[in-house]
């Protein structure tokens, strides 16, 4: 597993994907937010955090992602994760992220209900 | 609180941000957006926010009004630009965007009073989340540690496992990176890794092994052994506990976390290494069986039928697999090949071995000249074809049925036995170099003449050196008594007498090797 995180933007029509590999750490939680918050500012409202190549998220990089959830918030966008391994899942279930961020088993699925 | 006369000019929607009171903290962020709005209408501003202190700075917990504010602002008095009014209150800091031209407000009224109340409350609600968060993780952390618990009776793929429980520790721990170690053949082998390089493997001395030996490149390693049955039979390393200032030393209670996920990985893996084994034993049996079917089928299924004589084969396997094998291939002219070989080993490789000497021979008897020729080309292809330790004693003949005439070539193989219909015994000569063994062999034909009410007994060292748990051999005489004392019989009948003969000497001895017996008696 690499050292620091590797992130891939696909920027749609009205709708980012940020696809994800490696840990999802302070480091990595720092690349998630000023990603996002880029996107924020370029106007996207709906951000999709695509997690299939990553296996692991500490409490650090929880908190970093409940940070990009509370400014989506505040702007009225929205913020979703797909393709997460069960455990990541259930760890967003006990955190709480999933109160406030859609979770979606696939990206296809996640894409259909943003898009709505 | 109720709207006094001072406040009746205050919008209805203003006073219902402060009376209800939700379950949940959204509540609290009405009741602090609603100060704000209080401080905006009573002076000329056109937004305002509340920061209070939070874990990387002064947060921002509630706005109201035009303009944006920023998420965090910097611990020094200065503000975060020229548009901005701001005042430091007790716990917290107050930020205006003042109308233009408006005056400085003055911080004394009431409503002042009530912003401090604000900032009490917001530090509070800060501190809620804050704790919420620790209570949510700790059920994270127990679901870590109980998962990894329920993955003893669940998984029981090593690789899988091994990766799993070495992502729990290290996202548990708040760990930068980690490595698990297995021991194999006195030797602890890196298994799963995260974040940075680690020792791929080194040799178990017993001696204590420092994390920072598995981690080199970490600043703030812990190790922990895995053990079972209180040997040391993996390690455990986390590395660099993280926060949002950077990486520290891990706490007396990470120590203690870590031991306990050790002790539930040790459960797990133990579980998992032996279904493990019992699978590749299960596999390797499945593999016997069907070696030792495709065995049985190699041996020939009855007797033929030779005009003027008897025959008959008889083999029993010491393991499931064994390495004698004998044949009969019928010939032109009323020919009958005969053919009894002892191929080294057991198992699996020496079933490999009587399956290509099996098919060599029934290739090449019908093309080459029978003799040394033979044997010479059977040589050449068990020479190339097997391992340079394997090699097979054989005998391979040929019998006319016309004449009584066998023709044969012994390489290496116990000398056969004729009892001629007289009562004398008459061993063959000893043979040369087993097929197999030297590239360069020779080989020699020989011959004798089978007369009415002769047998010839060829058998395999299983008959002979058959021994008792005492370690008596059975022995060449053993087999010479049967022979005698079964003369007149049937030739089953006599495979018969030297089965029971073998196996009551042997008593409790386990059969050491395969027995294989072919025999041939002229009709009188």
């Amino acid at each position: 597993m690499t050292e620091s995180l590797k992130l891939t933007i696909d920027r749609r029509d009205g709708l980012a994907v940020i696809y994800t590999e490696g840990y999802i750490n302070n480091q990595g939680g720092e690349e998630i937010a000023r990603a996002s918050y880029g996107l924020l500012d370029a106007g996207y409202k709906s951000v999709l955090l695509n997690l299939a190549g990553t296996k692991i998220v500490n409490s650090i990089g929880i908190s970093i992602l409940i940070e990009i959830i509370e400014k989506m918030l505040e702007i009225n966008g929205r913020l979703a994760f797909c393709n997460l391994t069960p455990t990541i899942e259930k760890t967003f279930h006990i955190m709480g992220l999933a109160q406030y961020a859609g979770i979606f088993a696939d990206e296809e699925t996640a894409v259909r209900t943003l898009s709505q | 609180m109720s709207p006094g006369p001072a406040d009746r000019a205050l919008e209805p929607a203003v006073w219902a941000r402060f009376l209800p009171v939700p379950a949940d903290d959204s509540g609290d962020l009405l009741f602090l957006e609603g100060l704000l709005e209080l401080w905006c209408r009573s002076r000329e501003t056109a937004g305002a926010a509340l920061y209070v202190e939070g874990e990387r700075g002064l947060e921002r917990q509630a706005a109201f009004g035009s303009g944006t504010f920023p998420r965090r602002l910097a611990r020094t008095t200065a503000g975060p630009g020229p548009e901005f009014e701001r005042y430091d209150l007790s716990g917290g800091v107050l930020l205006v965007r003042p109308l233009p031209g408006a005056r400085k407000a003055s911080t004394t009224d009431s409503v002042d009073l009530l912003l401090a109340a604000g900032v009490r409350l917001a530090r509070l609600r800060e501190r809620w989340k804050r704790e919420q968060f620790q209570a949510n993780l700790k059920g994270v952390e127990l679901d870590a540690v109980y998962e990894v618990g329920l993955a003893i009776a669940s998984t029981l793929d090593l690789e899988r496992l091994t990766e799993e429980i070495l992502l729990r520790a290290v996202a548990l721990l708040d760990a930068r990176r980690g490595a698990l170690y297995l021991l194999e053949d006195d030797e602890f082998r890196l298994v799963s890794t995260i974040g940075s390089a680690a020792h791929a493997s080194f040799t178990d001395d017993g001696g204590a092994v420092t994390a920072a030996e598995l981690l080199p490149d970490a600043q703030h390693p812990m190790v922990t052994p895995i053990l079972v049955e209180g040997r040391r039979k993996g390690l455990l390393a986390v590395a660099d506990k993280e926060s949002r200032q950077g990486i520290g030393p891990f706490s007396s209670a990470d120590e203690r976390s870590l031991e306990l996920f050790a002790n539930q990985a040790a459960i797990a893996l133990e579980n998992a290494r032996l279904h493990q084994e019992a699978l590749e034993k299960e596999r390797l049996e499945r593999d016997l069986q069907l070696a030792a079917e495709i065995q049985r089928r190699i041996l020939p299924k009855g007797t033929p039928e030779i005009p003027g004589f008897e025959i008959a084969g008889w083999n029993r396997s010491a393991r499931e697999i064994g390495g004698d094998y004998y044949d009969f291939i019928p010939l032109a002219d009323s020919q009958l090949g005969i053919v009894l070989g002892d191929v080294s080993g057991k198992g699996v490789p020496a079933a490999l071995l009587v399956s290509t000497l099996h098919s060599a021979i029934r290739l090449l008897i019908d093309r080459l000249e029978f003799g040394p020729a033979l044997f010479h080309q059977l040589n050449r292809h068990i020479v190339e074809s097997s391992a340079p330790n394997k090699f097979v004693t054989l005998i391979v003949g040929r019998l006319e049925a016309a004449t009584g005439r066998f023709g044969y070539v012994n390489a290496g193989h116990n000398p056969g036995l004729v009892l001629r219909a007289d009562g004398t015994l008459e061993r063959l000569p000893a043979g040369g170099v087993p097929v197999g063994l030297l590239p360069q062999a020779s080989f020699l034909s020989q011959e004798l003449t089978l007369e009415p009410g002769d047998l010839l007994c060829l058998y395999s060292d299983g008959i002979t050196e058959c021994t008792t748990l005492d370690d008596r051999e059975f022995g060449e005489d053993g087999l010479i008594d049967v022979l005698r004392t079964t003369s007149g019989k049937t030739l089953q009948d006599i495979v018969d007498w030297i089965d029971g003969a073998v196996t009551d000497f042997a008593g409790d001895g386990p059969q050491g090797d395969d027995q294989t017996v072919v025999l041939i008696r002229r009709r009188g």
